[in-house]
């Protein structure tokens, strides 16, 4: 836990208290006093496993002795427990050793929940053959993970059968986690997986769960079933086994939101895209008009509009009047008119109609 | 043949008024087959594909949206959709639907100074039913920002675009129109890329939970 860790690093010793939520109705509450710097006493509060119709309040005992041996020397169970928490630990730093061997014990109690879960199903699985046998199979025992989600599992001479029976409130959930349950099915009969858990899903419960109650059995998602062999429980496999089993329903529920969430994004994306295509047709942003650049020389030639050429020419008369005007000449008003009259230019704007002949 | 008649190619036909005949030199696989005096039925080949049914979609809005501006004549100063109102019947034109096929239909409703269309995307399963229905949900409730879209849409249809006068004044006609096609082609390719990405999705999560066990 990072909490933990942080506690660990920190110089100064600080007062601290946390509460943590977590996927699956589970609580965490860290607290340490700054006049016990080296102490956390961390506190947990889960639902317990129990079988059938029963509820327990506490660990067993067979749990908390598997408490106590993640590092006996860290760790020690509190008595009597924080209210509102089945279990209080009481953890001491400066027991702990530093560098890699501290990662692992911090690691060890960061999985408290994982410990607790497995023990608990692991002596129920152990405790099978006491239960009475009925057609030649175990009767199924019934787990009660969480209030309203029970499983079963089913002991049989080469193999053990775990059938989850699934519930959504929400008709779209159940679609999407029908969908998800084919790909499971398919990805557990294909090569990729060959050695995992055979998997089945069936809208129907299975045979073996047969006398059953009907209010444990009426569902709208079908049934889920994981057939474990002897190569799945062995070793350390069994913890692994028992935390993904206990956890199946916690898995698909958070599958489907996170599938909505994604549905949700695409939409609003595709969204923004749809409108953009709309605001195209707007009449105003309609840039197919070509405008047409000419070159230099041919905009030259357009500036011979007839009023510049009619200013040019007044200009000219002007200067040649103020030329006439100083020194008066006779007989020179006749030679203005014959010789120094301007000629008339021709607009370029304009065009002269040319004779037929 | 009755009112819903089936042609060799087993494609439901409906039936609709003689305003529509001239599509048919549009359309070459379109067949007349008059049912009665006052009827005219087209049928769609079963082996056309979409771009087929887009397409008489699309003459059948070139024709259709020739809208002006008309006001009320019931109440003074008022200017409704007659589309919606359906007071006056002389103000409104017959209804046209043109189907693909029983899931997949268009609904195009004239008036004077407006247009409804309303579509029915196909559905083939349970995932692809609730992914239209949240999608089209999803755009009906932001109808403000495509202006042409409907809140609701009209019973047994998923979407309903509402076309005035109006929005034929401020936009380009033909261009409203290839806007209503590629928008029906983007929903259909949309729903399509959802339920691949779900799969796809779904089938990661599987293999990384199956992996735990080996």
């Amino acid at each position: 836990m990072g909490d933990v860790d942080e506690q660990m690093c920190a110089d100064k010793p600080l007062a601290v208290e946390h509460h943590l939520y977590e996927f699956g109705s589970l609580q965490y509450h860290i607290q340490s006093y700054v006049s016990q710097a080296n102490q956390v006493y961390l506190s947990i509060s889960t639902h317990i496993l129990s079988i059938g119709s029963s509820t327990l309040h506490e660990f067993p005992h067979y749990t908390l002795e598997d408490v106590k041996r993640i590092c006996h020397e860290v760790v020690q169970i509190v008595e009597p427990t924080k209210p509102g928490y089945q279990l209080t630990l009481k953890l001491d730093f400066t027991k702990i050793p530093h560098k890699k061997d501290a990662v692992k014990i911090i690691t060890k109690i960061s999985s408290l929940q994982s410990i607790i879960l497995s023990t608990q199903l692991r002596e129920l699985l152990k405790n099978v053959h006491d239960q009475e046998i009925s057609q030649g199979t175990y009767k199924p025992i019934k787990l009660v993970y969480h209030p309203n989600e029970p499983f079963y599992v089913i002991k049989k001479p080469a193999k053990l059968t775990a059938v989850f029976p699934i519930r959504f409130k929400e008709h779209s959930d159940m679609v999407i986690a029908k969908a998800f349950f084919q790909e499971l099915v398919d990805v557990g009969n294909s090569g990729v997986c060959a050695r995992a858990p055979p998997c089945c899903w069936s809208p129907i419960p299975p045979p073996e769960l047969r006398g059953e109650p009907m209010r444990d059995l009426s569902t709208n998602g079908g049934f889920v079933s994981f057939e474990l062999s002897a190569r799945h429980v062995e070793g350390k496999k069994l913890d692994k086994t028992v935390w993904n089993l206990l956890n199946f329903y916690a898995l698909v529920k958070y599958h489907v939101k996170s599938t909505k969430g994604f549905v949700q994004r695409r939409m609003r994306s595709r969204l923004e895209s749809l409108v953009e295509a709309l605001h195209h047709t707007n009449m105003e942003e309609d840039h197919n008009v070509k405008k047409v650049t000419g070159r230099r020389g041919v905009k030259k030639l357009i500036k011979f509009t007839r009023n510049a050429i009619l200013k040019k020419r007044w200009n000219l008369t002007k200067k040649i009047k103020r030329i006439r005007s100083r020194i008066r000449i006779i007989g020179f008003r006749k030679f203005q008119r014959r010789w120094l009259k301007l000629p008339s230019f021709s607009s370029v704007m304009s065009y002269q109609k040319l004779d037929k002949s | 043949m009755g009112r819903r008649a089936m042609n060799e190619c087993g494609v439901y036909v409906w039936s609709f008024r003689m305003c529509v005949w001239k599509f048919k030199e549009f359309i070459p696989v379109l067949q007349v087959d008059p049912l009665s005096s006052t009827d005219l039925a087209f049928t769609l080949s079963m082996g056309s594909s979409v771009r087929l049914y887009l397409t008489c979609i699309r003459n059948t809005l070139e024709a259709a949206m020739c809208l002006q501006n008309f006001p009320c004549q019931e109440v003074e100063r008022h200017n409704k959709p007659e589309v919606e109102m359906k007071t006056s019947p002389e103000l409104l034109l017959n209804p046209v639907v043109i189907c693909r096929n029983e899931a997949e239909k268009c609904l195009i409703e004239t008036s004077i100074n407006s247009l409804r269309i309303s579509l029915k995307v196909k559905q083939a399963d349970e995932l692809e039913n609730i992914l239209t229905k949240k999608f089209l949900r999803f755009l009906s409730m932001r109808a403000e920002a495509f202006q042409v879209l409907r809140r609701k849409p009209v019973q047994g249809y998923d979407i309903s675009f509402l076309i005035t006068n109006y929005h034929c004044e401020e936009m380009q006609k033909h261009k409203l129109i290839d806007f209503i096609v590629q928008f029906m082609e983007d929903i259909d390719k949309e729903i399509s890329e959802l339920k691949l990405s779900m799969n796809t999705r779904g089938r990661l999560v599987a293999t990384e939970f199956l992996k735990q066990f080996i």
